[in-house]
């Protein structure tokens, strides 16, 4: 038999359905937005984990003279080789349209049915394909506008073209999607490379080492060894390349998009703690008067706790109930279109026991911390005080700001009344504000920093002055290129820059593969924003600038320090003058054209890129203008690796952001959906609470219309206030997020932006949020009769 | 049974301090059947909730079978209250989601001094004894006044406290049911219970010991 002051709290639950269903439903929207972020979180973390590490990625790539089986058997006998395989690449492009061509990367696989490193699974189409044959990435059909079966042209530099029939797709999880890079990739035999232009071959071998494979040092050390085994047997071996152990290729924007759902997850239980001691405010302040009858009857203050803990802990189990399925199902959803972003597949959507654990520990534990200090102070009321009423502290007036809202004679009296009842009843006042003002500054937050991104893009857009860029399979005489170029009308303004592969050495041995671009210092194509120093002038002979992705990867080269490089072999060492700030993620110093060519020993009057200006800058301009390049530049003989108008370029980048943009868009709808419940229910039990209030208005002859208008009105005023003080909130909550995802992602942290869009949009939400919330409460209050609102106690 | 020594209450108020109570002096003996009387504002009320401890004294002593009320900390003195004193208050103060029997097990249920299996027989009993043991299994809102008063009494009965205080029980009554309720409250101090009840001077009873007068927060 249940003893009766458990039964007591049943049937107060029961009893007050609409307040107990507000709870819940309160408890539940956090529980939910908790869970759905810690559900994705934890399936993403695994699973691209697990589809990762299924691929067996490389230690480290070697590039060798040779890749053949000879050598692959020789670099598998050196000590601390685990694995070897030959994975040679080939960089071309691919046809996709008329005079249209987007980059292509083969990787020639020695044996399809022995892959060893970097394995890809076979998802589409016949079995390995043949000699003729290309098995592209599952990702990457759309972008090379094809499909299986279809026939498509691959062009080398050197200009030789090469039909090849899609035999099928694969799935390489260790490949960025096709779609966010814009590169397509595929799979190819030997034999197939082996009519390819050498030169268009990078003989890659890859390895794993044995023991500790996500120590980097003994990576590097292994590496070594190899590199060294193999030149001692006359091979020659160009840089060694150690990806980032155990990192995915996107693991950037992975690390970005799981940080902006912790941050947001976070907010959310703040937002949902907030809720809840809106709840259990509202619950005990009703609840006063029999907290005092069962005191006078012998209940000790600890009997009372455990009383509304218990209470507290029984609407927390169903707010459980109902939030956790409904935050697996939106977890797991997401969960599957975020992996799909990453080119990543979910074997199992199962939600680890920790996430169960840990929801069911904070959506219980929470709301009982939460009510723990507000039961404790209910239940140490004196029975004196819980009869006389004498619980709302201090009366209205004993306050100097109550003085001066007295004294305020702006609106009519009956809107005076719910401003003063509004500010009368502080912590009432503070909880449901404060419940909106989280929701709204993790809403603001979420739209400046999806708009700083933009401005980014915007930014760089400004940067870049050019429309159209090519760069060469090797450099060509400019002379050349230049009466390619000359010869098309469209085409305004071209400069004429080098571009070259240069290794920037690290301490530990550690290698960075940059570009080394070397421009005119005076250009109007290019205006990059400075982070630190000055940009390059035409006396320079000894400056570089570089860009921040190398400064994160190599922190020591702060402006006025010297950057030691190898090109070509050869090494060379600059002042750096400047650190400027670039849309996407490639490495690059900057020098003037001069010292660029001396470094690397080409003539003067050579160039490996050519950036020209369009009479019109939109995207369908830049896209004609690079198909007449295309023509130009093929008819002059020059062979081209890559050829991008900025407008896809922008596109590139846009795509990357993708995922990022999408979790703070799926943040701010949640805090949207948490926040309007929030606000509902606060504004009903506002309502409950004040039920006597408005039957003593009633009696004096408010209408029930003129009612409804009240409880709108303190609504909207919540509203209103709660705006205020979420912009002001939204500046450190901007700020972390924005320092943090930046340097994750950009390689420094992003400049603060107060989005006017978003503080609008906010405004407009909340008094849309604040109306809508108020209509079941007015609904109520009208409904009310003078008499049971007298008689309520 | 009770001895109430220069007992005075003073309240702070945003108006300034009041002295609702002023150097009382009473001793009331076990098993009386005191009326303490008074026009409203007088202190009357106030004088029963420092013989329960439900409020505590500005200055003087209030002692209940032998212990200083006024020194017992906030825990031990609910305790004290649960087993010696049983309330009634003037609008019944029954909780609106037990049921009658429910309400009368609750003291019970709090103080631990009944066996849990014999609190429903005990509450049947107090019930009966009163008068609506037929409502036994009723919600307090299906009741009429007068039977939640009863129910009041059953419950203030529920752990046997030798004290029992009442603040104005029939004020919201009429005087029939007002009467009736009287009738009881003798018979319990007949029965050796202490009965103190706040009324206003026309409630006064034949049953009564002794009546105690309140003007302006002294005893006449």
């Amino acid at each position: 038999m249940i003893a009766p002051r458990w039964r007591k709290v049943l049937r107060d639950i029961g009893e007050a359905p609409v307040r107990s269903s507000l709870a819940v439903v309160a408890m539940a929207a956090g529980v939910f937005g908790l869970g759905t972020i810690l559900t994705s979180y934890s399936i993403l973390t695994r699973e691209l984990e697990k589809t990762f590490a299924d691929t067996r990625p490389a230690s480290a790539i070697l590039i060798v003279d040779n890749a053949d089986d000879a050598v692959v058997a020789s670099v598998r006998a050196v000590p601390g080789v685990l694995d070897a395989e030959a994975r040679p690449i080939v960089r071309a492009r691919v046809r996709v349209g008329k005079d249209e061509w987007a980059p292509l990367v083969l990787f020639v696989v020695p044996d399809f049915r022995d892959l060893r490193i970097d394995r890809f699974s076979r998802t589409e189409g016949a079995g390995p394909p043949g000699d003729d044959e290309v098995a592209l990435e599952r990702t990457a059909l759309s972008v090379a506008r094809a499909a299986i079966g279809d026939r498509i042209t691959m062009r080398t530099a050197d200009g030789v073209e090469r039909p090849m029939r899609v035999a099928g797709t694969v799935h390489a999880a260790g490949l960025a999607p096709a779609w966010m890079d814009h590169v397509v990739s595929g799979f190819v035999t030997r034999r197939l490379a082996s009519h390819i232009d050498a030169q268009a071959m990078s003989n890659q071998v890859r390895i794993i080492v044995k023991g500790n494979r996500l120590d980097e040092r003994h990576i590097r050390d292994v590496a070594d060894r190899v590199r060294k085994s193999l030149e001692a047997e006359g091979h020659k071996v160009t840089p060694v390349d150690v990806p980032a152990p155990g990192r995915h290729p996107h693991a950037d924007q992975m690390d970005t998009f799981l940080f902006l759902l912790g941050a947001f997850g976070a907010l959310t239980l703040v937002l949902s703690a907030v809720l809840v001691a809106n709840m259990i405010h509202a619950l005990l302040t009703e609840q006063v008067r029999q907290v005092g009858v069962m005191k006078a009857i012998g209940a000790t203050t600890r009997q009372v706790v455990a009383l509304y803990l218990g209470q507290v802990a029984i609407l927390a189990v169903l707010s459980l109930c109902i939030g956790m399925p409904l935050a697996f199902s939106a977890g797991r959803g997401y969960g599957q279109f975020t992996a799909s972003i990453l080119n990543a597949t979910i074997s199992t959507a199962a939600v680890p026991l920790w996430v169960i654990a840990t929801q069911i520990a904070v959506g219980i534990a929470l709301p009982l911390l939460v009510a723990l200090l507000p039961v404790y102070r209910a239940s140490r009321i004196t029975i004196h005080q819980a009869f006389s009423n004498d619980i709302s502290g201090r009366a209205f007036g004993t306050r100097p700001f109550d003085r001066w809202l007295a004294r305020l004679r702006l609106l009519p009296r009956p809107l005076m009344l719910s401003l003063r009842t509004t500010f009368h009843r502080r912590g009432r006042l503070v909880l449901a504000v404060s419940t909106l003002a989280v929701g709204g500054a993790a809403f603001i937050s979420a739209l400046n920093v999806s708009a700083e991104w933009t401005r980014i893009i915007a930014e760089d857009a400004v940067a870049r002055r050019y429309d159209v860029y090519a760069v060469f399979s090797r450099p060509y005489p400019i002379a050349q290129i230049a009466a390619a170029v000359d010869k098309l009308s469209n085409i305004t303004h071209a400069e004429y820059w080098s571009e070259s592969a240069a290794i920037v050495a690290g301490p530990n041995g550690r290698e960075t593969r940059i570009a080394l671009v070397g421009l005119d210092p005076n250009t109007p194509l290019l205006r990059l924003p400075l982070l630190e120093g000055r940009w390059l002038n035409a006396s320079d002979s000894d400056a570089v600038v570089i860009n921040q992705n190398l400064l994160a990867d190599a922190p020591w080269l702060h402006a006025g320090n010297r950057i030691a490089l190898r090109v070509n072999g050869r090494p060379v060492s600059w002042n750096v003058v400047g650190v400027v700030k670039e849309m996407g993620a490639h490495q690059a110093v900057y020098a003037n054209s001069a010292d660029a060519l001396r470094a690397t020993g080409q003539a003067g009057d050579t160039a490996r890129s050519v950036r020209v200006v369009t009479r019109a800058h939109d995207a369908k301009s830049q896209l004609a203008a690079s198909r007449e390049l295309e023509r130009a530049l093929q008819r002059d003989g020059i062979g081209v690796l890559l050829m991008q108008s900025l407008a896809d370029g922008r596109k590139a980048f846009e795509d990357h952001l993708v995922i990022i943009k999408s979790a703070l868009i799926f943040a701010a709808a949640l805090v949207v959906l948490v926040g309007g419940l929030g606000l509902t229910s606060t504004l009903t039990l506002n309502v409950i609470e004040r039920t006597r209030e408005l039957g003593i208005l009633g009696a004096i002859g408010a209408t029930p219309r003129a009612l409804s208008r009240y409880i709108v009105f303190e609504g909207v005023l919540m509203g209103l206030l709660s705006w205020c003080i979420a912009i002001v909130l939204a500046v450190p909550v901007t700020y972390f997020i924005g320092t943090v995802a930046g340097r994750m992602f950009h390689k420094t942290g992003l400049d603060f932006l107060m989005s006017p869009q978003a503080v609008i949009t906010w405004f407009a939400l909340v008094i849309i949020l604040a109306t809508l919330s108020s209509f079941y409460p007015a609904w109520r209050a009208t409904r009310l009769s003078v008499r049971e609102a007298l008689a309520y106690a | 049974m009770i001895s109430l020594r220069r007992l005075t209450k003073t309240y702070e108020t945003a108006a300034g301090s009041f002295t609702a109570l002023r150097d009382i002096e009473l001793e009331i003996g076990g098993g009386e059947f005191v009326a303490i009387v008074g026009k409203s504002g007088s202190g009357k009320s106030t004088l029963l909730n420092m013989v329960g401890g439900i409020d505590r004294p500005s200055s003087g002593s209030v002692t209940v079978g032998g212990t200083p009320i006024q020194e017992l900390n906030h825990n031990r003195l609910a305790a004290w209250r649960g087993r010696t004193v049983g309330f009634v208050f003037q609008f019944f103060q029954l909780l609106p989601t037990l049921t009658v029997a429910e309400n009368v097990m609750l003291p019970m249920d709090f103080c631990g001094t009944v066996p849990a299996g014999q609190r429903l027989t005990r509450a049947l009993d107090l019930l009966h004894r009163v008068d609506v043991g037929e409502q036994a299994g009723k919600l307090p809102s299906e009741l009429s006044g007068g039977q939640q008063q009863r129910v009041a009494i059953a419950r203030a009965l529920a752990n046997d406290p030798p004290l029992i205080l009442a603040d104005e029980p029939t004020g919201n009554l009429d005087s029939a049911t007002g009467a009736a309720i009287f009738q009881l409250f003798g018979e319990l101090a007949r029965d050796g219970k202490t009965v103190v009840v706040v009324t206003h001077e026309r409630d006064a009873a034949p049953a009564l010991s002794r009546t105690v007068t309140i003007v302006d927060g002294r005893v006449a």
